[in-house]
């Protein structure tokens, strides 16, 4: 059902939600990350949520049967690092702050890599501003409803972030170089062009913060004495990191270099907040205790590197020794394309430094809801839990698995027997919306012919 | 161009890693996957002097030859990475440390293997994964592809993954003549790398096919021109001037050499069939990103296929989203031979999961593991060398303690040329390393 | 000609040589016996408009037609209030050229005559005049800098009679437009104008009517000024009201309190939007349509959304929201000299297919909706626009009606325009056949009172449809996704 949904279920208004059904999903082997794996377990799912698990549950009547016999359950895939569904540009890097900038503005619903992600187990993006600057914009987590708005994809209760980028990239547009980015005009160098520089920006603008804040605490004293001050100007820029120092708000902070990690964690101790997960952290393995005493979380690759100087020191067994010095570490995507088998990504992790196949799937699952804070909901497969569950046809940590069905707060969001049912239905209906765009209009031209006008008003009504 | 003998010529001199000899060993207690043949459960094989001599279940022990017990492992051949461009390429944003891409249109006399780093850090890493031979090639195959683009990059190698120089490395230096077949740009089109170059300044698709042809027509020419030398040289006439660019030619026009045609789209595809034919040249489509209806043409002439990345987006929004997933088994259907590259290097040591993910989606098993094997190794004409156990073959091999083409098995030891490698790779001795920070 | 009595026309051929001469223009003209859509009230199959001094004098089946009134033989003519371009650049020809400061901006005078090819889209890549000259600008560290924000310019001191545009118009039935600036994301107050006048000040009947916001996305922002991303863009308005409500109040405390107080910094960019009495958001596709919902709310502000191609997904949360919407009448149609592998998207191809229907589909759903031109400036392809619409179910009279009253009473001047009502200006057309029917033809247009006989040619073509709107439908932009890794 996959452009056909989109025509048939307004991508626009508010969907009817439907009421979610009981199912009860038989006969797999329940990987529930948190609890161990149960052969021939199942798992009820009651108003969204998942209601029961072991060997023998038993169901309402009117339940939904899931035969899984065979197949594996494991909770849904959870990416730390995505920018998927974004319009009108990941980054606004224009500025060394950006901070006003939102992605909860610009989600875009119909983006097809939603439905691509979904068909690869994956419910549940971090959705991410780019890397083009110190600190970018406000980020939110998603959940991969298909066919739902953009408001109805936000993640209920999941605490929106920041994203902070250090090393190369922020840097970048500071730097007088002959890349693609500058033919044509030449631009501006934009402030950092150092590290030094990412440093200052972002310990310039926690100061700015402050100063806000107290200006704002200044401005509500007096008032409370009844005089009458003129309101502070309400500063977009700065108000997300009064959210942060306040705790209402985490930072994701892509970094590389272990010195920039340890930078970034010296100036959230001197300003006073905290950095919830460095993300991509290629050296993380380098500072691990210090990662782990700040109490931040790792979102990295499984075994990307070489691309730039500042990922030539990375290793695959990066999550994994991290992992080991007692990080809460999740592998991401950072792209459209990896998102949609991050569970391959994580049998890495078992090539490269021996994760165990729990400890592999964790970092897609329970560890980037740790992260996100949203592991009291999702992440494994535990009663009370929003029943998010992907269900493979074998081990999702084989390379041969893939990909059946995947429910969403109970709801099937994606059903490869569908998906498969439905492409010749959608290949003939296209068919016929081509058939009939290029067949000629009838009752159109009556009129006599456009002279001397060969396709130039064409485009205004064909 | 060196011969096999040149390159036994090579494995026999005493320049090895270890100690002199150390080409013969006997693996034995070990279950061979000879891709060739039947599986063999506890088998053996025996390589002396770098060559395979004997395969089978009863292996008896050789003289003075080094015994690796592989109880409990599995044997495969080496696997190859059928294009890559490792050994050209070290870090992808620092130009000083690519070459790839040499200025001009028609590069044929340039020849990857002469700038193949033999110290890359990217060798050890690739074969960590168990890949001992790759395919480098002089492109990167280009983005953007423009009316301006280079057409013939140089010659790809086909180069083992170990080795003092890369003279020692390569198998089989001009394997491929590397060539990029021009593009119809679509016009307009939104965003995309050209778009966001020049923008607004897209040029129409009449435009675009004009120059196509143009571009085609001149390519043509140049062709036209290597037949020309070719029967001036045989001529032997005293006007007769060397040239090294048409002298790279002969071997192609001659139909000795593949030319290694990248071309994504189907038309690109149809196109190149139609152009072999008429230069009467031998081609591999490289990276075809659709099969479209081009199937019975590739396998009527012929025309073997080295595939892409399977782990890709589909080019299209209205595609189904397992098409790149599918595409090996659309060409395996279709009764084409193909095998596998990852045409990158970051990437080159993850070509056995793109195989792997072909399988989850419908290609037999078996055939993901020729196409990183047998079939690599014929289509680029060193069968008679690697791509299987086999009697005769040089010994490339590897163990593993499962299925080489999961990320969960681990690859435990590698043969090249009989000649243990090491698998420790700079990933490794970071991880070593900082696992002892306190 | 035939309907109009002999001896009037060698009067009216005088006045049709000298159309903009307001001292040619008849004290009185009377359409007789002709069928009359009012829209405001019932049908007239016979009546007479009486047009006097620029105003409707009189209509009804029984009009007093004072002596010395030119008369006009309506019998078998169909009388319909003028047509109102929804939102347009129609007065402004040309793109205003981007001038060294921004001082000077406001006041640059636009000196071309021929339309420049239209290159912004409502979500652009291209950068605009207004973008370039941020760009140059050293000085831009974010929202406080009001980069490409021209809320001070007004339609109504850039409108000038010389836009050959305007003449075509005309020739479909359009007597006026609600035009506004073209620079920048904020792009300025617009002005309801009449479509004829000797001078540009003449042309003006209501103003400001509206500010228009235009997202102006690309690049990455690599070398761009603030905002480059669609991002950007929306935080960009959004800090923009923050900071209106801030320095209303500001202000407010300030001339109560003067003492002790730090004078509240004038500022130009929020002058002008305090005074826009509406924002026009841009959507055209489903989730921009959502968007822009969501956001137009949240700005408190009463809004108009512009594009709506794809509307037709999201007819109950337009509802809903009770929001006027206008309708671009540059439909998506197939890509001209594509690339025939290029095979367009199911979507695109169902949006090709339902945009025309949006207008029906508002009509029943009881949706407020008008058109607008949208870069369609030729006299047949306008008309073929719209007649688009109505094969794809809207009714002739919805139709005429989005034209006219409609757009009228969404600008807030329904009292004064929009239907034919005694005491309205005097714009009208003379039609023979039915509006949009491939045979009607334009008999007669008047402007404000005056008179025009469009020719058959500029009627018929040849086209002339150009390179595009300039407010052509937002397009999603498919940046390369450079998050960076």
């Amino acid at each position: 059902m996959r452009r056909v949904l989109l025509v048939v279920i307004a991508a626009c208004a508010a969907a009817a939600v439907s009421r979610a059904e009981t199912i009860l999903i038989r006969n797999a082997t329940v990987l529930t990350i948190t609890k161990g794996a149960i052969e021939n377990g199942s798992v009820l799912i009651e108003n969204g949520k998942i209601a029961a698990i072991g060997k023998k549950v038993s169901a309402p009547a009117d339940a939904t049967i899931v035969d899984a016999s065979g197949k594996y359950l494991m909770p849904g895939i959870i990416d730390c690092h995505s920018h998927t569904a974004i319009e009108g540009g990941v980054n606004e890097g224009t500025l060394s702050d950006s901070s006003m900038v939102n992605i909860k503005d610009v989600i875009n619903p119909n983006d097809i890599n939603i439905y691509r992600s979904l068909a690869g187990g994956l419910t549940i993006s971090n959705v991410l501003h780019g890397s083009a600057n110190a600190i970018g914009g406000q980020t939110i987590v998603v959940k991969l409803r298909w066919g739902k708005s953009a408001q109805e994809m936000i993640m209920e209760g999941a605490k929106p972030g920041i994203k902070f980028a250090l090393g190369e990239n922020p840097k970048r547009a500071g730097e007088p170089s002959q890349n693609f980015f500058s033919q044509g005009a030449a631009p501006e160098r934009r402030y950092p062009g150092t590290r030094m520089g990412v440093e200052e920006v972002i310990r310039e603008s926690f100061a700015e913060a402050k100063n806000y804040q107290a200006e704002w605490k200044d401005y509500n004293d007096r008032v409370a004495k009844g005089e009458h001050p003129i309101p502070p100007r309400k500063d977009l820029r700065l108000e997300p990191l009064v959210e942060v120092m306040e705790g209402q708000r985490y930072v994701h902070a892509h970094c590389y270099r272990s010195d920039e990690i340890l930078m970034l964690i010296r100036v959230a101790d001197e300003m006073g907040f905290k950095i919830r997960t460095f993300q991509h952290v290629l050296e993380g393995y380098k500072v691990a205790r210090e990662i782990k005493e700040h109490g931040a979380g790792a979102s990295t690759f499984s075994d990307w590197w070489s691309y730039k100087i500042e990922a030539f020191d990375a290793t695959p067994y990066n999550a994994a020794i991290m992992a080991k010095k007692g990080v809460v570490v999740s592998l991401n995507s950072d792209s459209d394309e990896l998102q949609r088998h991050l569970n391959l990504e994580a049998a890495k992790t078992m090539r490269y430094g021996g994760m165990t196949p729990t400890e592999a799937l964790a970092m897609v699952t329970i560890n980037p809801a740790k992260q996100l804070g949203i592991d009291d909901k999702v992440g494994s497969i535990e009663v009370g839990k929003s029943a998010d569950l992907a269900l493979f046809d074998q081990d999702p940590l084989s390379n041969y698995s893939k990909c059946l069905r995947v429910w969403i707060d109970g709801h099937q969001y994606f059903d490869r027997d569908k998906d498969l049912e439905t492409r010749p239905k959608f290949n003939e209906e296209k068919k016929q919306l081509l058939q009939k765009e290029n067949a000629p209009a009838t009752g159109q031209r009556t009129g006599r012919p456009v002279a001397n006008a060969p396709g130039a008003s064409e485009e205004a009504y064909r | 161009m060196r011969s096999i003998l040149g390159f036994l010529g090579f494995a026999l001199m005493p320049v090895a890693l270890w100690a002199a000899g150390d080409n013969s060993v006997l693996v034995r207690n070990v279950d061979v996957h000879p891709v060739t043949g039947a599986d063999i459960r506890n088998g053996a094989v025996l390589v002396i002097d770098g060559k395979i001599v004997e395969v089978g279940a009863h292996v008896a022990p050789h003289g003075g030859v080094k015994v690796v017990d592989g109880h409990g492992l599995q044997l495969y051949p080496g696997l190859i990475n059928a294009a890559t461009n490792v050994g050209l390429s070290e870090v992808e944003s620092l130009r000083d440390t690519i070459d790839l891409d040499e200025i001009g249109t028609f590069n044929p006399e340039l020849r990857a293997e002469v700038a193949f780093n033999p110290s890359s850090e990217h060798v050890e890493v690739t074969r960590a994964s168990g890949i001992t031979t790759v395919i480098t090639l002089p492109g990167s195959g280009g983005r953007g592809r423009s009316a301006t683009a280079s057409v013939i990059t140089g010659q790809g190698a086909l180069m083992h993954l170990e080795g003092w120089t890369w003279e020692e490395m390569a198998i089989k230096p001009s394997a491929v003549m590397d060539m990029l077949f021009p593009e119809i740009q679509s016009g307009g089109g939104r965003g995309g790398f050209a778009a966001f170059l020049n923008q607004g300044a897209t040029r129409s698709y009449a435009e675009e096919e004009r120059q196509y042809k143009q571009k085609l027509a001149q390519i043509s020419q140049f062709f036209d021109e290597a037949r020309r030398y070719e029967i001036a040289k045989a001529a032997g006439a005293p006007e007769f001037k060397r040239d090294v660019r048409l002298e790279a030619m002969i071997p192609v026009i001659d139909g000795k050499q593949s030319l290694f045609v990248r071309a994504e789209r189907e038309r690109m595809i149809k196109d190149a069939i139609e152009f072999a034919d008429k230069e009467k040249v031998k081609i591999i489509i490289a990276d075809p990103r659709e099969l479209g209806s081009t199937g019975s043409l590739l396998k009527e002439h012929n025309i073997p296929v080295v595939l892409g990345k399977t782990f890709q987006l589909p080019m299209r929004d209205d595609d189904p989203y397992d098409a790149p997933y599918t595409l090996p088994n659309d060409f395996y259907k279709a009764g084409v031979k193909f095998c596998f590259g990852t045409f990158d290097t970051e990437f080159a040591r993850n070509v056995p999961f793109e195989a792997a993910q072909a399988a989850a989606f419908g290609l037999p098993k078996e055939a993901a593991l020729r196409g990183l094997t047998i079939n690599s190794a014929q289509i680029l004409g060193a069968d008679n060398e690697i791509g299987s156990i086999e009697k005769g073959k040089v010994g490339d091999f590897i163990l593993t303690d499962g299925d080489p083409l999961e990320a969960k098995t681990n690859i435990k030891q590698m043969f090249i040329g009989g000649r243990e490698v090491p698998l420790e790779s700079r990933h490794t001795r970071e991880f070593e390393k900082w696992m002892k920070r306190p | 000609m035939k309907t109009v009595p002999a001896r009037h026309v060698p009067a009216l051929l005088a006045l049709l040589a000298v159309p903009l001469l307001h001292a040619a223009v008849p004290t009185a003209v009377a359409i007789k016996d002709a069928h009359v859509v009012t829209i405001s009230g019932a049908d007239l199959p016979k009546a007479t408009v009486l047009l006097r001094n620029g105003l409707i004098e009189d209509v009804g089946p029984n009009v007093t037609v004072p002596a010395g009134t030119w008369i006009i033989d309506g019998s078998g003519l169909t009388v319909y209030p003028g047509f109102i371009d929804a939102l347009s650049t129609w007065g402004i020809p040309g793109a205003v050229p981007p001038t060294a400061g921004r001082t000077t901006g406001a006041a640059a005078t636009p000196a071309q005559t021929t339309p420049a090819p239209a290159q912004a889209l409502t979500q652009s890549n291209a950068q605009s005049p207004a973008e370039a000259e941020d760009a140059g600008r050293p000085n831009i560290h974010g929202p406080e800098d009001r980069p490409q924000t021209y809320s001070f310019e007004r339609a109504a001191d850039l409108i000038t009679p010389g836009d050959s545009r305007l003449e075509a118009a005309r020739a479909v039935g359009f007597t006026s437009a609600a035009t506004f600036p073209n620079r920048g994301i904020v792009e300025g107050l617009g002005a309801v104008i009449d479509l004829s006048g000797e001078r540009g000040r003449e042309m003006v009947v209501a103003q400001p009517v509206g500010q228009q916001i235009l997202f102006r996305v690309g690049g990455g922002g690599m070398g761009r000024a603030f905002p480059a991303s669609l991002m950007g863009n929306i935080a960009y308005i959004r800090q923009l009201y923050l900071d209106l409500n801030q320095y209303k109040e500001a202000k407010q405390i300030y001339a109560a309190n003067p003492s002790g107080n730090k004078r509240p910094e004038y500022d130009h960019a929020l002058e002008g939007l305090a005074e826009a009495p509406r924002i026009l958001l841009p959507a055209d596709q489903a989730q921009q349509i959502d968007r822009m919902i969501s956001f137009g709310q949240e700005l408190k502000t009463p809004f108009v959304l512009y594009g709506a191609h794809e509307a037709f997904k999201c007819l109950d949360e337009i509802k809903q929201a009770n929001v006027p919407v206008l309708i671009s009448l540059k439909w998506p149609v197939a890509e001209r000299d594509a690339n025939p592998e290029d095979i367009p998207n199911y979507r695109d191809l169902v949006i090709r297919e339902q945009s025309p229907a949006v207008a029906g589909m508002f009509a029943k759903a009881g949706v407020k909706f008008a058109f607008y031109s949208d870069g369609v400036d030729s006299a047949p392809d306008l008309k073929r626009a719209i007649k688009k619409a109505i094969d794809a179910g809207l009714s002739r009279a919805d139709a005429i009606r989005a034209l006219t009253l409609t757009p009228a009473e969404i600008y807030g001047i329904g009292d004064r325009m929009g239907s034919i009502e005694k005491g309205k200006i005097a714009n009208v057309v003379v039609m023979k056949g039915e509006a949009f029917d491939d045979k009607s033809t334009v008999e007669y247009v008047f402007v404000d009172g005056t008179m025009y006989k469009p020719s058959k040619e500029l009627q018929q073509g040849p086209a002339n449809g150009g390179p595009g709107g300039r407010r052509g439908a937002p397009t999603p932009t498919n940046d390369d996704n450079d998050g960076g890794h």
